[in-house]
């Protein structure tokens, strides 16, 4: 179990291999659990923080040998922090950098399936070997003339892998979010079709398109152009954009003023879909974000795209409103809107989860209730951690066997954590507006 | 394909007319003519005309695989990028386009192989010519790779590679036949991962270190 990433040999080919090496990491994180309890007779100090080094090792290694959905949940996981001690987070933020890949024959022949013509005969210059690997589908860059492409290629036979890898990553996803599997049946059913859409190219530019255009008029973005007579359902080929990643741009020490221009330019880009477009780009991590020289943010890909129900939208930003939490009533309603509580609970359980949820909210809407909110606060995060560890290990949070929070929420949920943890990188502060129905 | 056949048989007519007959017979009764005398009358020839070119039906089967295989090899040759290509990224790329090539036949070859049962029976004698001419490409192949020392050398199993790859064809064109995916995805997906698993198990691996440590334990102790 190296550090290093390991350079990938084969990959897994048929569904009985795939699964094989999910039983094998399932067996491994067993193994580690025992290994864990063992030691942990012989030194009852010892915390759970190795335990979870351990799993989160396994588990990676064995996830970035699946391509497409298997490695988009991984990168899923490692989204929702509040969900996952550190020590998984720090193992899964690698599968959003690296994954194995295509060879550059099955590029040739995508491409000749595509457009009867080989990448050299389209384009001046082609990458023999990818640039970037995003889960299902990998980057290379292509020039014509003096413009740069970067041209996005989806792996073969991945739409038809999504619905079997969801149900291979069960039983780990079961285990680790410390979920039973009612809940998570719940919430698969909107993994699976936001991962379909995923694999739909043709979708993809069309959104990209409304969203980049809607979004033209916010300062300090820049998104690339898309082009179709370069693109099908398995190929996008849009413009270039050079720059450098958050953590890359964070180590040239930018001054204050500028972090705060592109994370407000980030923020404000997230209003704008959330609160007037209804839908929104809801894959907001690092690698899709990239600060060019001129002090723009660059946005690209815009496969997962939750589009955001009205009624849920309601109930949902009800919440952030600062009295509201005085208004038994009116939340209540809201609670059993967007099916935190229903009418299966017991009277016990009703009240312990409000209390629960109101703490929650009241926590995670703490930007929304301050005119500037400054995001490199590390104490805010880690009380969301905490709140999270807690909940989490509460007998009786574990105990209750429904599906807490509607489906929708979940995208959303992760969309929110997705730009706090980025304005947390960029240690920006930020003028964190709301929608005028919620002044 | 068509192009192929003419390649072949560029010097008469007869053979080019007794190979598109037989292809089209094939796609048109789902079956092989029932004797080459109904099958020559049917092409107006002579039955005596039809030994001069082919002996028997099989003959004409072996010839198209040849054809098939020599049209990807011109491919091939044709792309620049192919020479640049290391050994396995030659394999991956001889296999795409060979899978291309069975494509525009596909019915034709459904017909005569679909049926998994009759695929055993008839391929080895169908294909032994093909076979030959593979092998050659495939030890030129090997020989490449551990010059390049992407193949590992390995006593008595290194001259057993060619038939490894030729095991991994046979698999490439049962899965195709049985593929159903649009476009063939899936077999795409089958051939890349197959050959990365094959050239994998051929490159030097922990394998050979741990067998090199074995026999300097056995000969030091």
């Amino acid at each position: 179990m190296s550090d290093k990433v390991k350079e990938q040999g084969s990959i897994p080919v048929s569904k009985v291999q795939r699964a094989a090496k999910f039983i094998s990491t399932g067996a491994k994180v067993g193994g580690n659990y025992v290994k864990h309890y063992a030691k942990k007779m012989v030194n009852p100090a010892l915390n759970r923080e190795e335990l979870h080094q351990n799993n989160a090792s396994d588990i990676y290694n064995s996830l970035s040998e699946l391509k497409g959905s298997a490695l988009k949940v991984a990168q899923m996981m490692s989204m929702d922090k509040n969900l996952l001690p550190r020590a998984y987070q720090d193992k899964f933020s690698m599968a959003q950098y690296t994954a194995p890949p295509l060879s550059y024959p099955l590029v040739v022949k995508t491409f000749q399936k595509h457009f009867q013509k080989t990448p050299e005969q389209l384009f001046d210059t082609f990458s023999r070997s990818a640039i970037n690997a995003a889960s299902i589908g990998q980057v290379h860059q292509a020039t014509q003339g003096v413009k740069t492409f970067a041209v996005k290629i989806q792996y073969p036979g991945v739409g038809d892998s999504v619905s079997s890898d969801l149900k291979l990553v069960k039983p780990i996803a079961l285990r680790l979010l410390n979920m039973n599997e009612q809940e998570l049946n719940h919430y698969m059913q909107e993994v699976e079709e936001r991962l379909l859409e995923e694999t739909d190219y043709t979708l993809e530019i069309k959104r990209s398109r409304e969203i980049s255009e809607s979004c033209s008029t916010i300062p300090n973005l820049r998104f690339p152009k898309y082009y179709d007579s370069l693109s099908s359902d398995r190929i996008i080929t849009m413009d270039w954009l050079e720059g450098k990643h958050i953590k890359e741009w964070m180590e040239t020490n930018p001054s204050q003023v500028q972090r705060n221009r592109i994370g407000q330019a980030l923020w404000d880009f997230y209003h704008h879909q959330v609160h007037n477009l209804k839908q929104v780009h809801a894959d907001p991590h690092p690698g899709n974000f990239i600060i060019q020289e001129d002090g723009t943010l660059g946005i690209i890909d815009f496969g997962c795209v939750k589009v955001i129900p009205e009624d849920f939208y309601k109930g949902y930003f009800s919440l952030i409103k600062k009295d509201l939490l005085i208004k038994e009533e009116e939340l209540n309603q809201i609670f059993y809107d967007l099916e935190f509580i229903s009418d299966k609970d017991s009277e016990e359980e009703k009240n312990y989860f409000k209390s629960i949820f109101s703490e929650m909210i009241t926590l995670l809407g703490t930007p929304f209730h301050v005119e500037k909110f400054d995001f490199s606060n590390n104490e805010f995060f880690n009380e969301i951690f905490q709140l999270g560890d807690r909940i989490a290990n509460d007998k009786m949070f574990k105990k209750s066997n429904q599906a807490r929070g509607s489906r929708h929420g979940l995208y959303v949920n992760r969309t929110y954590f997705g730009i706090y943890n980025l304005l947390n990188q960029l240690k920006a502060e930020i003028v964190t507006t709301k929608p005028d129905w919620l002044i | 394909m068509d192009t192929a056949v003419e390649k072949k048989t560029g010097k008469k007519d007869y053979k080019k007319l007794i190979l598109e007959g037989f292809i089209s017979h094939v796609l048109e009764h789902g079956k092989e003519p029932t004797s080459i005398f109904k099958f020559a009358k049917d092409l107006k020839i002579k039955e005596s005309d039809f030994y001069n070119y082919f002996t028997s039906f099989e003959s004409i089967k072996t010839s198209i695989w040849v054809a098939l295989f020599d049209e990807t090899l011109r491919q091939l040759e044709e792309q620049e990028v192919y020479k640049e290509y290391a050994v396995r990224e030659k394999f991956l790329s001889f296999l795409f386009t060979w899978v291309e090539e069975l494509k525009k036949n596909r019915s034709y070859l459904l017909s005569l192989y679909g049926d998994k049962v009759a695929t055993f029976k008839k391929l080895p004698g169908d294909t032994r010519e093909f076979k030959e001419k593979f092998s050659d490409f495939a030890s030129e192949l090997i020989m490449e790779g551990k010059e390049t020392q992407e193949i590992a050398t390995r006593p008595l199993l290194t001259e057993k590679y060619d038939e490894a790859l030729w095991l991994q064809v046979a698999f490439v064109f049962r899965y195709w036949l049985d593929d159903t995916s649009p476009r063939f995805e899936k077999t795409d997906a089958a051939i890349e991962k197959s050959v990365n698993f094959a050239f994998d198990l051929m490159g030097k691996s922990a394998l050979d270190s741990f067998l090199d440590f074995a026999k300097f334990l056995y000969q030091t102790k």
